[in-house]
């Protein structure tokens, strides 16, 4: 067996290299099989796990009041993010990230372990913040700009606009309303690692930015409305409000101011009451207001004239075995005087020879019950009962404003349709979209679809039966210095949410009037809730209707029909008492609204609410008070210098105030200096001195005209260019 | 002395091809890795260019030593003395991860059971030599013959280091295969070794997980079955031409040491098919040339010597291949002359020297 011994080695020398060729074949085998033939499966894994395709937010719409100011803007501002393979020591990172971020590092030390190329650490940072991260100067930590909401008026038509949440959803008002078109197309951003660990991005796809919105509020009518709300609610001690400015004619709302009110840039903790727009989804008993549906009604269907006499029956009428008292003991006056004096039984009287369904048809044709159509989310349909569900007393208690439940927006358009001469025009506040890149271009409003809903005479009638109110009635407040007033005022008992019984505490004190009378430029109304001490409509609301009706009207350069000083109207002013300006009825037929209507928009004002209470955004750490935010051109004085120009004629009809006011130059502001601030910064700092900014690049102010120091009259623009 | 002819050329060009090939992945492997530990991309790079240079200045010392010289007992004895005292040695020493594979002094160290593998293959080469004939009598050859590498296999398996102990165990079972060893024994020893794998594979949990990792890989991408697919990743999107040099973006997170015993894959994932096949030809022309001085020598300890050289390089480099190719599971197999590491590169070169010395002496 071993002859052959000595061969051995040989033979399996030759045995073992072939074993080890055979295995490098296999080896070669396998190598063409991944590197040609699965090339494609595995180029495509390493794809997906080497880069990672981030959305770009596109930038939001503006929001621009009727002259193109922007009352929503988006800024860019700097988000911060980490690429956690260039960072070492993710212990370190995290802990001096946590500490300018006011975050725990321990939840950034997890976010970093997500993901090896990209991960966001905080987004939407403020400058300072920004700055300061910078300064830690890390390793792996980059910004990226990205776009932000940005309201430069702050509370100015909080609830009107509404707010967004972090990624830039609209959560409330337009805001939510428009989302969809405001809100723009995600682009779409590939981040990748090159091989010495670097990161690069490639825009995949752009994103496309938002529509813009044009409004038809005027910043100025709007901030003269919130200012005297605001007042009005200091004064009376009241714990909500809401002031609607309409263009009767059109519908075009001119401002829409809601207290208590919110600062949008910083949403969060924020109370639902604060939210809310009460215009559009608060329902209450407008009380006397109402009448002008009862009078209207029955002029319209030649039921009474102004000038019948009617018995006020001294204050006392018996309907179907209720007593129903007035608040003051009148005997047989003229139709005018008893809507003067808010009479109820005059109105029950009159609401019963009118007849259940020819004042529900009026009410359905002034549109209660119904939404407006108003392009603001939330918006209740009040509660207007149909007849066939009106207990036998419903007839005297509607007629008189009770069992009836409406919203402070259908009140208003109640009003604006007698001042429109008998025809109903649905409120609107928006005045059209423009494209992303236009900026605010003149935009063309189309009122809504109108209808006429009480004769051209009877509107005359009512007319002059509402300047009475001013002149004669309960609402003397409300005398304006050179205009013509008409009007009507309301003080309802709100239903004490705890009993069911009408409170003797707690009025919803309101005004709702126009001006000129015969050609009217706005209507205005005034509500107020729970006012403490005085709460008649006439007392408390009237005041603020005026004042804020003699600045709009001089500020849309409205001609006055009446001399500044009539000695005649002076005089009315000066005998007016408290006393005389009430209107509240002490009694009440049937039972309380069931306010269910309200109910469910509180409801729906609460979980609103409850979606922005999750996000903590600090950015906008603005605290200061509505008083301080000053658009241009709108404060007392500079109105009061308005008054001294000779009236400037104004073509019959015209719709939209142009916007320009002139102003004593001597009075105007200086130019702050913009120079080495950020964006948003110098838009802050021009909204407090009354100016308007033309922001040209991004980063940091640099140049501006006019120079620093010059004077500017309130409202102009100043230019300033940005780089980085 | 035999009749003198000239080296191997084929063997010293293929090995200083290697060598550089190994220098210019390890930078490619390691430039970024080496930036963050050391700052500077060439941490590693100069580190391996020092550790090459006395590599081939051994290599070429050895190469220029007659390998007869090796044969005297004290020589073979004193060598595997010293092997034994350090990998004993090697658990006096501080652990890292909770391993004892170093040994350090000042700013160097190296891993004994890299000598082992040279050691062993003199022993062998030496015992056998004049034993060959009687391998039959399992008694008094083949158990004395294979003891110390049954010893240091256990002492290596203790650090813990399978790879290298079954490299051992391969590249003497090549040595006594060549000898003429009964196959029947290697079959005993196959299945004399089923039941300490059992116990070394299946009942250590990280070596199972690998196992099973490597059985079905894409059951656990995230886990398990990390490292062999981020390996196939890399070798597969190198396709046909490569990223190109300095291009791979696997050894930047995915690739579990791509400078060391993943170095293949980012050289297949830069240089593509192309250029692993070259890599895995250099070897292959390795093997062929190692076989043919061994066929060539006729003096038994030579032949015995060279074999051993050549399946200690070869065997290594399959080994590692294949496990970077997910042919075989993970294993801590270094590729011979390119992975990053000194002593193996020192200790591999100098054996080539030796290899290289037997085909200047064969006919």
């Amino acid at each position: 067996m071993w002859a052959s011994a000595p061969k051995t080695p040989s033979r399996r020398l030759y045995i073992f290299g072939a074993l080890l060729f055979l295995w490098i074949l296999a080896i070669c085998f396998r190598l063409v099989r991944l590197q040609v033939v699965k090339y494609g499966d595995f180029v495509q894994r390493a794809q997906r796990q080497q880069n990672r395709t981030i959305p770009t937010e596109p930038r939001r719409g503006n929001i621009y009041d009727r002259d193109g100011y922007a009352l929503a803007m988006s800024i860019d501002v700097d988000s911060v993010f980490a690429v956690p393979s260039e960072i070492h020591d993710q212990e370190t990172t995290a802990t001096l990230l946590g500490n300018v971020l006011g975050m725990d590092p321990r939840d950034i030390v997890a976010r970093m372990q997500a993901s090896r190329n990209f991960v966001y650490i905080k987004r939407k940072i403020d400058g300072e913040t920004s700055n300061r991260v910078r300064q830690l100067n890390l390793r792996g930590i980059y910004f990226r700009k990205e776009p932000k909401r940005f309201y430069p008026k702050r509370e100015l038509a909080a609830q009107v606009l509404g707010y967004v949440g972090m990624d830039d959803e609209g959560l409330g008002g337009l805001e939510r309303q428009f989302d969809d078109d405001l809100r723009g197309i995600p682009g779409q951003e590939l981040i990748s690692i090159d091989a010495r660990r670097k990161w690069f991005s490639r825009v995949e796809r752009p994103p496309d930015p938002g529509q813009n919105l044009v409004l038809t509020i005027d910043q100025t009518i709007q901030y003269i409305a919130e200012t005297e709300l605001q007042k009005g609610m200091e004064d009376t001690k009241a714990i909500a409000g809401t002031v609607v400015v309409e263009n009767p004619r059109t519908g075009e709302i001119l401002a829409l101011a809601n207290r208590p009110t919110f600062n949008p840039n910083v949403f969060n903790n924020v109370p639902p009451e604060s939210l809310k727009d009460r215009a559009v989804s608060d329902v209450y008993e407008p009380g006397s207001v109402f009448k002008i549906v009862t009078y209207s009604a029955a002029i319209d269907q030649h039921v009474v004239t102004p000038e019948d006499h009617i018995d006020c029956q001294h204050g006392s009428i018996d309907v179907f075995g209720m007593k129903i008292h007035d608040h003051e003991s009148l005997g047989v006056v003229t139709i005018a005087e008893a809507l003067a004096h808010s009479s109820d039984v005059a109105a029950i009287k009159v609401g019963m020879k009118l007849g259940d369904q020819r004042l529900y048809h009026y009410i359905h044709d002034y549109g209660f019950g119904q939404q407006t159509g108003i392009e603001l989310p939330g918006e209740t349909r009040g509660l207007a009962k149909p007849v066939s569900r009106w207990s036998k007393v419903s007839i005297g208690a509607i007629s008189m404003g009770q069992e009836i439940g409406v919203t402070p927006l259908q009140t208003i358009s109640l009003v604006s349709t007698i001042a429109n001469d008998g025809v109903y025009t649905p409120p609107r506040i928006v005045a059209g979209e423009l494209p992303p890149a236009s900026k605010a271009l003149p935009v063309v409003f189309h009122p809504a679809q109108q209808h006429r809903v009480v004769s051209t005479m009877t509107a005359a009638e009512m007319k002059k039966m509402l300047e009475g109110v001013v002149l004669f009635g309960t609402a003397r407040r409300a005398i304006l210095d050179g205009y013509t007033v008409a009007g009507k005022t309301g003080t309802a008992q709100k239903v004490d949410p705890a009993t069911g019984v009408y409170s003797k505490t707690k009025y919803v004190a309101s005004f709702i009037g126009f001006a000129p009378v015969n050609n009217p430029a706005i209507t205005i109304a005034v509500i107020l809730d729970s006012p403490i001490g005085l709460h008649q409509g006439g007392q408390v609301s009237a005041p603020v209707f005026k004042r804020i009706a003699m600045q709009v009207l001089e500020y849309m350069h409205v001609p006055r029909d009446l001399d500044v000083k009539s000695p005649q109207r002076q005089t009315l002013v000066a005998s007016t008492k408290d006393s005389d300006l009430t209107d509240e009825s002490p009694d009440h037929l049937g039972t309380p609204l069931q306010d269910d209507a309200a109910a469910a928009s509180n409801a729906k004002a609460t979980t609103t609410a409850a979606k922005p209470a999750s996000s903590n955004e600090a950015a906008a750490a603005t605290t200061a008070k509505i008083s301080d935010t000053k658009p241009p051109a709108s404060s007392g004085t500079e109105i009061a210098q308005v008054t001294a120009l000779p009236p400037q004629p104004a073509p019959a009809g015209q719709s939209a105030p142009n916007g320009t006011v002139v102003l004593d130059v001597d009075s105007g502001v200086v130019v702050p200096s913009f120079l080495g601030k950020p964006l948003r910064s110098a838009v802050e700092t021009a909204q407090q001195s009354g100016l308007e900014i033309n922001a040209i690049g991004s980063g940091v102010a640099r140049q501006q005209w006019p120079a620093p120091g010059s004077h500017l009259p309130s409202g102009q623009h100043i230019t300033v260019r940005f780089t980085h | 002395m035999a009749k003198r002819v000239s080296v191997d050329k084929w063997l010293f060009t293929v090995t200083l091809l290697l060598v550089f090939i190994g220098l210019v992945m390890v930078f490619s492997a390691s430039a970024v890795m080496a930036k963050e530990r050391f700052g500077s991309p060439y941490g590693f790079l100069v580190r391996q260019m020092a550790w090459a240079s006395a590599g081939l200045v051994a290599m070429i010392v050895v190469m220029n030593i007659d390998y007869k010289k090796f044969r005297r007992p004290p020589v073979v004895f004193t060598f595997l003395g010293i092997t034994s005292l350090l990998l004993i040695a090697v658990f006096l020493f501080r652990d890292s991860h909770n391993t004892h594979r170093w040994i350090k002094f000042g700013g160097l160290s190296f891993q004994p059971s890299e000598v082992a593998k040279p050691a062993l293959i003199l022993y062998l080469a030496y015992f056998l030599e004049s034993r060959w004939q009687q391998i039959t009598d399992w008694k008094n050859v083949l158990i004395p013959a294979a003891a110390p590498t049954l010893l240091f296999a256990l002492l290596i398996v203790k650090e813990p280091d399978l790879g290298t102990a079954i490299a051992c165990v391969a590249i003497s079972a090549a040595v006594l295969f060549v000898a003429g060893m009964n196959m029947k024994y290697l079959w005993y020893a196959l299945a004399g070794s089923l039941l300490p794998l059992y116990f070394l594979i299946v009942r250590v949990p990280w070596r199972w997980a690998r196992m099973q990792a490597f059985l079905d890989p894409f059951k656990d991408p995230q886990g398990k079955g990390f490292h062999i697919i981020q390996s196939m990743i890399a070798v597969s999107t190198g396709g046909l031409t490569g990223l190109g040099l300095m291009e791979g973006k696997q050894k930047l997170f995915y690739l579990p040491e791509p400078h060391t015993d993943f170095i293949f894959a980012v050289t297949a994932e830069e240089l593509g098919l192309w250029g692993s096949l070259l890599v895995v030809s250099l070897f292959g022309i390795f093997l062929y040339r190692g076989i043919r001085t061994a066929l060539r020598t006729d003096d038994m300890f030579g032949k015995f010597l060279a074999t051993g050289v050549t399946a200690m390089v070869v065997v290594q480099a399959l080994f590692n291949i294949s496990v970077v190719l997910a042919m075989m599971p993970a294993k801590g197999i270094p590729l011979p002359f390119i992975s990053y590491g000194g002593s193996s590169l020192f200790i591999t070169l100098a054996s080539v020297g030796v290899l290289l010395n037997i085909t200047q002496q064969a006919e």
